[in-house]
């Protein structure tokens, strides 16, 4: 999917209600109402992690994917952190926070899609690891105007880190 | 804990009981001598020569606890210099990968071509007379060595050949690494992850762990209808088997169950398999209905070959970078055959890290669990207790040697024995005269 970010920005009221969106969104997550989420996702969703490199300035910035989910990977990852018998890093489930902050919202050429840039901060304490830790990135989300409001066709989230410091990923950012 | 202590520790692999001291994965007197006597002595992996395929292309690697840039120069040849400037030590380099015409050390300018060598000074007036400037170029990996795409280095400038370390196991590695005529490539950088736990727990791990499977990746295997055919797979012990070789190297080859539909699994990519002529008829017969194969080339390079989707074949390499006694770095590298199409590469890249990247569906319970092992093993009492390898005994002295497959060959390949043989190995290593 190409993003257009210097499309036009949205005006006030849909800003709130993709705000709106982003929030309930968030909090599902957070309480591990995977049943919730799953629902706001469109059926051809597609769900990218990125990871970055320490580049000299000037020379191309790289990123290369650590998840490059479509929807049946997805379902997967997700049928498996949701269950405590087939997940061994989230049994028990890690406690997690997600703050969702800095969003800017822009129209994109196909009427029914609205580009939502955030940025995130996620905190995640787990058994074992009780200090617990952060990932923190940006979001491009694209979300798809439905008949009732909104659903997640698109999440890349670009993390400010070029190494995963706490293990391997196990929660959704 | 004293260092001087460890090194007069005998007992750390007790070799009639089939069991390993938990010091092994959790001191740093013990680290700091593996260090010594390992990783500052053998053979260390590198790179893969396509992320460094163009004149000035360098990436960073640790070899042992030191970093090294490893360029390649107008020539096509590759070197490897430590990452610290010769004048007060910064580091010369601090991308993780690009291209370069020179390093120009960003403390004082000091400037060094591509092969380390020092052309500059920004005070060279100031030398003594006659002062050589090349006599303070980086400190070069005194040996560099190719095998089929991967360079390896070693700090040892007496070190035996890569080709003698390899051995016997080159015979397992090399229908994972060059099978086609243009030979594997690295489909992206490596992810790199930090873990709480030694990295020998990692290189055991791929050694031959296929006990941990059924338990740790119950979530994967029960998911994914290709791999959900759990009869399938234990049946498939029955003419499945472990090697390990004379260097400590091992690895477990995991074959089809006999009398399963063929079409339950894909073998390899059916317009790839034509061109698979770099190897010999007996390896060609050795990679016929192979489900999985992982391995560990001592001390810490692993791969593993295993099927990611329908059609797709992915080969996995890591590196268990040691950090601590009680840390590492992981590096985890997709491959593909460079003949591959590009649809092809982007589906298996796509695949082999929805399952075995830093966010592997295969990798984020393995990781957990060797985490929390190694902070229950970390205390006086669990100390007292050593790691049981016990189903290793009854088959270490069970092996084929000389058949069709080199090396030393086990059956069945769910017992611990390419593990233990792995920590012998390690052991030999440790108890070396310093
Ligand atoms: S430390 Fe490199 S130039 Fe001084
Ligand atoms: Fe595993």
């Amino acid at each position: 999917m190409t993003i257009q970010s210097s499309a036009r920005p949205v005006d006030t009221l849909l800003y709130i209600e993709l705000q709106r969106f982003l929030f309930r969104e968030a909090k599902f997550l957070d309480r591990r109402d995977y049943q919730s989420w799953l629902a706001l996702l469109t059926d051809d969703v597609t769900y990218r992690v990125r990871i970055r490199s320490f580049r000299d300035s000037g020379a191309a910035e790289t990123d290369y994917a650590v998840v490059d989910d479509g929807p049946v990977e997805l379902r997967k990852r997700v049928a498996q952190i949701s269950n405590a018998r087939l997940s061994r890093a989230e049994n028990p489930p890690s406690l997690t926070r997600r703050l969702i902050t800095n969003v800017e919202a822009f129209h994109q050429a196909d009427e029914a899609d609205i580009l939502v840039e955030s940025s995130l901060l996620a905190f995640r304490t787990r058994s074992g690891i009780p200090e617990g830790g952060f990932y923190i990135g940006k979001r491009h989300d694209v979300l798809r105007r439905t008949g009732d409001g909104f659903q997640l066709a698109c999440r890349d989230v670009r993390l400010d880190q070029t190494v995963l410091l706490e293990g391997a990923l196990s929660i959704l950012l | 804990m004293g260092f001087s202590r460890r090194v007069q520790d005998q007992c750390w692999v007790d070799e009639a009981a089939a069991t390993v001291s938990r010091q092994v994965f959790v001191d740093d007197g013990v680290f700091q001598q593996e260090m010594d006597r390992i990783f500052f002595r053998t053979w260390g992996f590198l790179c893969h020569e396509t992320e460094i395929e163009n004149a000035g292309n360098f990436v960073i690697r640790r070899l042992g606890s030191a970093q090294v840039v490893v360029t390649r120069d107008d020539q096509g040849t590759v070197h490897a210099v430590l990452n610290s400037c010769r004048h007060r030590g910064a580091q010369i380099c601090r991308s993780d990968s690009g291209n370069a015409r020179h390093f120009v050390c960003p403390y004082h300018g000091w400037t060094y071509d591509r092969t380390g060598k020092l052309v500059t000074t920004t005070f060279d007036q100031h030398f003594p007379n006659g002062f050589k400037l090349s006599d303070l170029s980086l400190p070069k990996v005194p040996r560099l060595e190719h095998h089929k795409g991967l360079i390896f280095g070693c700090w040892d400038p007496d070190v035996a050949s890569l080709a003698d370390h390899l051995g016997e196991f080159a015979w397992y590695l090399d229908p994972f690494l060059a099978r086609s005529p243009l030979g594997m490539e690295v489909l992206a950088p490596p992810h790199r992850w930090r873990t709480r736990c030694n990295w020998k727990v990692g290189a055991l791990n791929f050694a031959g762990d296929s006990q941990h499977v059924l338990t740790t990746h119950a979530g994967p295997l029960t998911l994914d209808p290709v791999r959900a055919a759990r009869a399938g797979f234990a049946t498939a012990a029955e003419n499945s088997f472990q090697v390990s070789t004379d260097q400590g190297h091992a690895c477990t080859l995991t074959y089809l169950a006999p009398g399963l539909p063929a079409e339950a699994y894909q073998t390899h990519p059916p317009d790839l398999e034509p061109l698979y002529t770099g190897i010999t008829p007996d390896q060609r017969e050795m990679l016929k209905n192979l489900r999985v194969i992982v391995g560990t080339v001592f001390p810490n390079l692993s791969f593993i070959e295993t099927q990611v989707g329908p059609s797709e074949k992915a080969i996995i390499m890591r590196q268990w970078s040691p950090i601590s006694g009680t840390e590492m770095e992981v590096l985890s590298w997709v491959l593909a055959e460079r003949e591959a199409s590009p649809d092809y590469k982007k589906e298996v890249l796509r695949k082999g890290i929805h399952n075995f990247g830093a966010a592997g569906v295969f990798e984020q319970d393995d990781v957990e669990l060797w985490a929390s092992a190694t902070a229950a093993s970390n205390n006086p009492i669990a100390l007292q207790y050593p790691y049981s390898f016990h189903t290793a005994l009854p088959y270490l002295q069970k092996f084929e040697a000389n058949g069709k497959w080199p090396g030393r060959v086990y059956r069945p390949a769910d017992t611990e024995v390419a593990q233990f043989e792995f920590m012998r190995q390690w052991n030999r290593w440790m108890q070396a005269p310093a």
